[in-house]
């Protein structure tokens, strides 16, 4: 009989890397600034800190494998830095995590990602990672090279020794590995660090990606976002074993008191609905470590059997619309955009956020119409590039009719045009498909959450698409007068051999005739411009101090005085669409207050109906109840 | 004048369309719209009567109005009539095809006509039918020929004399071109027919071109005096002009076999014996009435132990074949004519039982029997088991 062996965990992964994102040496260099990006944002969000990241990409020889360059990745962020001990378990330890099923919505969760790039490292150029890193407390910083024992699965650390670093605080992290590098497209690092930016407003971002120049990306807010904290588990969530190990931190308690204190949405009538489907009157009483192991069974059943409210929604997070317009603006100029936030829902039992932004940049509109739009994913804010035709996100955004929103669309595929669509799923519970978390499940539950933000996306948007089709209508109607006119003057004065005055005259009636429908052309602009500015409005309304501009040429900016923003640039024309602007607000602001009259009116009218209508019935049961007690 | 003699009419289409012409002229000097009508030419304005045997326009008309959408179909349809008003003055005749050439050349050559300028052959297309449709006159009659063919046609015992442009005769005798069929062009109406001996028994149209192909290759045409054509699916007015010639001046019973579907039914069969909607105004002279439905029927598949296929709702194409036939019988005029209730009856029993059955179906009752095919046809229209 063959020998058992056992491995660590380290050695499972060193031998599966590509389990965890490192399947190619194009990935791996995706993969190890992901890890590094994301491990940084999470420290500087639980620490409260606005974050700002240094990242530097860059070949620096020919890789160990063929066909691979050795690339440098160094990530620098300005969070709370790391104590020194902690730096072998961080990077150097598979399962090592502060964050591992929390439920909360961090980037990270298992405390595999940064362990296997030093894996990978460490595989491929016979180094680990460079560390530097600083807390507030330390007065110098450390610098050190951390390696994975992998028998053991430790974190080893290196060359250890401490210099003055300039910055307060922060960590750096410095990999050389084997790998290729690609820009864009959707594995592309320029694709992924945009993304980066577009779901973390108050992140301040600068890359320097090989021999190109440096790209400076300022935060568009100030408000760190909380992670809200977890909440209790759900009962409805767990399996028989979660259950019993969650009894088993509860022991001293009574049955009662452990499923009202350690569960969320279990209440005193649960308890008492859990007895009547099953639940033994002798058990709710008994203290939980004394219930014999075949009991917590039926205990189980019981409650898995009683109706629950669904599980709290506290412990999600969003971007927010105001966070996703004003990021939305740092990718590119904007032509124009609409965004939705959802509220949170339950899907599969877990709270889960669903937002979509929707836009169309200048600089893409070059592109060809007929190409598919970019569609870019993102799980509690982290992008994720490749598997894209499994992920729910994929599957929601194909399932939607866009041609009812103006968009060109093949049957059960992307939609077509220079578009961006921005999705993204916030739960403490995302359920991925694979470890290294490029997919997401496509359940009912989330397709369906997902179709209906971007159909209300796709409303705000078929605004804008109709408005630019009546302008389009308009400009082919007053073409055609121009092109067609002549042709048809001239044709019918050939077959009929009238003279010059009778061709003169005819031209003349034609284009009265074909103006008058020009002119018609003309207020159907007029009315979608119109319905769109009142959009803008509520969009700008919603968004506090962003302002959308809603006149020609339909630029949309959103840029406040606060932020770093390239200001606007003030001109003639501008002031003259402000103009324009106040005057369709002022007509706006007279339809509200009419429509709010009205509205007031018609409350009135129905209040006095109603009124109306109860001292009717209220005469009608006294005449009755007289009549009955008269009969009786 | 025209060249393409399809039927007597004594329309002047030259002052017609200058009487058009010129009415649009003067709406345009008066700074009016100027109107155009035309008969509506689809099933919901068809007029069946089996007296009369095919569909004939009801009183509904298209009208166009003068506007920024239409001015580009109204400036091509003027520029086309011009042409054809030419070519009638020259005597010149250009196929539907040539057409679309000559506006293409025209916007090419001259850039104050790129405006007009057409991508595909279907738009200058449905510009000659509109024209067709507003003049009330045949395309053929506007020296106007499509690129139609007749159909294949087998027989050992039909002569076809064809008169020239010149006034000489051209004469085919069938019988002496083995399996090589006859192919009459656009203009089947011009021939002369006549059996080279004695009478003809029968005409067989068949929906597919292959299946008599098959037949005539097992020597069908050669034991039975007969005529057999290939329709190739959806009858082209060049086949539904040879089948209305040969029932003319023959007087020989004709006979159809396809498919039992309900595309078949409404699609083939119905436009080759009462016509079709899309081409109301013409369908006097390209239909024949008198075809009868060989088959396959219904009783067919249990008596010859045909095969079939079951329809699925669930299947698109299938779905699809249904509702066709629901349609046929909810909206097509032939179908709610008594005397095509058999007919109508077929599209229920397909509703109903949803099955289909190919034509190709009888090959396959005794394959040892080359002949066996042939034998359930000839078995069929001698039982006259036939609607």
């Amino acid at each position: 009989m063959a020998k058992i062996t056992k491995s660590s965990t380290a050695e499972y992964f060193a031998k599966n890397l590509q389990q965890v994102g490192f399947s190619s040496p194009l990935k791996a260099v995706l993969t190890t600034l992901k890890e590094a990006v994301d491990n940084s944002l999470d420290a500087c969000e639980e620490a409260g800190i606005a974050p700002e990241l240094k990242v530097s990409i860059k070949k620096v020889g020919k890789g160990s494998a063929k066909s691979t360059d050795l690339i440098q990745i160094t990530v620098e962020d300005n969070g709370p830095g790391l104590e020194p001990s902690d730096l072998p378990q961080v990077f150097g330890e598979y399962l090592a995590s502060s964050k591992f099923g929390r439920g909360q919505c961090s980037r990270g969760q298992q405390g595999i990602g940064i362990s296997a790039a030093t894996t990978w490292a460490q595989l491929t150029n016979a180094t680990g990672v460079k560390v530097i890193s600083k807390t507030k407390k330390m007065r110098k910083a450390v610098r050190a090279t951390i390696d994975v024992d992998i028998k053991g699965n430790k974190g080893l650390i290196k060359n250890k020794e401490t210099f003055e670093w300039k910055k307060p605080h922060g960590l750096k992290v410095d990999f050389k590995i084997d790998g290729r590098i690609q820009l864009n497209g959707d594995g592309g690092l320029i694709t992924y660090l945009e993304g980066t930016t577009l779901v973390n407003p108050h992140l301040t971002l600068e890359y320097d990606l090989l021999d190109k120049e440096k790209v400076r990306v300022d935060r568009v807010s100030t408000d760190v976002p909380k992670v809200p904290p977890p909440t209790l588990p759900h009962p409805h969530t767990m399996k028989l074993g979660e259950f019993l190990t969650h009894a088993h931190l509860y022991g001293n308690l009574s049955l009662e008191q452990f499923l009202k204190k350690a569960f969320s949405r279990v209440t005193e009538a649960t308890v008492k609905d859990m007895l009547k489907n099953g639940l033994p009157k002798k058990l709710k009483t008994m203290k939980v470590q004394k219930i014999p192991e075949k009991d917590f069974k039926t205990i189980f059943q019981s409650i898995q059997n009683t109706d629950l409210a669904n599980p709290s929604t506290r412990s999600v997070l969003t971007v927010g619309e105001e966070g996703l317009a004003k990021s939305i603006h740092r990718i590119g100029e904007v032509d124009f955009f609409s965004v939705v936030t959802r509220k949170p829902k339950i899907c599969d039992f877990k709270p889960t956020v669903v937002e979509v932004a929707i836009a169309r940049f200048l600089d893409k509109k070059a592109a060809a119409e007929e190409q598919s739009v970019q569609l870019l994913r993102f799980a509690n804010r982290v992008p994720l590039q490749f598997d894209k035709s499994a992920c729910a996100i994929t599957r929601a955004v194909e399932s939607v009719n866009w041609r009812s929103y103006g968009l060109m669309q093949s049957r059960k595929s992307l939609p077509l045009g220079p578009y961006i669509f921005a999705i993204s799923v916030t739960s403490p519970f995302i359920k991925f498909k694979n470890a290294s978390k490029e997919t997401i499940d496509a359940s009912d539950d989330l397709v369906e959450e997902l179709r209906r933000a971007l159909m209300q996306a796709g409303q705000k948007l078929s605004r804008h698409i109709k408005r630019e089709n009546k302008a389009a209508d308009l400009e082919r109607k007053r073409a055609h007068i121009e092109k067609f006119g002549p042709i048809l003057v001239e044709g019918l004065a050939k077959i009929v051999g009238a003279g010059k005055d009778r061709k003169k005259r005819a031209e003349q009636g034609l284009v009265k005739i074909l103006g008058r429908d020009s002119k018609e052309a003309e207020k159907d602009l007029k009315a979608a411009d119109e319905k769109l500015a009142l959009l803008k409005d509520k969009q700008a309304a919603k968004l506090g101090k962003v302002k959308v501009d809603t006149a020609e040429g339909d630029e949309a900016e959103a840029t406040e005085a606060s932020m770093d923003v390239p200001a606007v640039k003030a001109t003639t024309a501008k002031k003259a669409k402000k103009k324009t602007k106040a005057k369709v607000q002022k007509k706006v602001a007279k339809k509200k207050v009419a429509k709010k009259a009205t509205k007031k009116a018609a409350k009135k009218a129905t209040k006095k109906k109603t009124a109306k209508k109860v001292k009717k019935k209220t005469k009608k049961k006294t005449t009755k109840k007289k009549t009955k007690s008269k009969r009786r | 004048m025209p060249k393409i003699r399809v039927r007597k009419s004594d329309k002047d289409i030259p002052k017609i369309a200058r009487a058009l012409c010129d009415e649009m002229l003067i709406s345009l000097e008066k700074g009016q719209r100027p109107l155009l009508q035309a008969i509506k030419c689809s099933l919901d304005n068809s007029i069946y009567k089996a007296s009369k045997g095919f569909f004939t326009p009801g009183g509904k008309v298209v009208t166009t109005e003068l506007n920024v959408s239409s001015v580009q179909k109204i400036a091509r349809t003027v520029f086309i009539l011009d042409i054809m008003l030419n070519n009638l003055r020259n005597g010149t005749v250009n196929s539907k095809r040539g057409f679309f050439y000559i506006l293409k050349g025209a916007c090419k050559n001259d850039p104050k006509l790129k405006p007009l300028e057409v991508q595909d052959q279907s738009e200058t297309d449905a510009v000659i039918n509109y024209v067709a449709d507003l003049l009330e006159v045949y395309r053929e009659e506007l020296n106007c020929h499509a690129g139609d063919r007749g159909g294949q046609t087998f027989s050992k015992n039909l002569v076809v004399t064809e008169t020239l442009e010149d006034g000489s005769k051209a004469v085919v005798d069938l019988s002496g071109m083995g399996t090589s069929a006859f192919q009459p062009q656009n203009k089947p109406q011009s021939f002369k027919l006549k059996p080279k001996k004695g009478k003809i028994d029968f005409c067989l149209v068949i929906e597919s071109e292959t299946m008599a192909n098959t037949l005539v290759t097992n020597g069908f045409t050669k034991r039975n005096n007969c005529i057999v054509i290939g329709a190739r699916g959806v009858p082209s007015n060049g086949v539904r002009g040879w089948c209305k010639t040969i029932q003319d001046q023959l007087d020989v019973p004709i006979y159809f076999y396809g498919d039992l579907d309900a595309y078949t039914l409404q699609n083939i069969y119905r436009t080759l014996k009462a016509g079709s909607a899309a081409s109301l105004i013409r369908n006097a002279d390209f239909s024949a009435p008198e075809v009868k439905f060989l088959g396959l029927l219904p009783d067919d598949i249990k008596r010859y132990d045909l095969h079939y296929y079951p329809v699925s709702e669930k299947n698109a194409s299938d779905a699809r074949a249904l509702k066709k036939a629901k349609d046929a019988l909810e909206r097509d005029p032939f179908f709610a004519d008594k005397k095509n209730k058999k007919l109508a009856d077929i599209l229920r029993w397909l509703i109903k039982e949803k099955k289909r059955c190919e034509q190709q179906s009888i090959f396959a009752v005794n394959p040892k029997d080359p002949i066996m095919s042939e034998k359930i046809i000839i078995d069929k229209i001698k039982r006259k088991n036939y609607i």
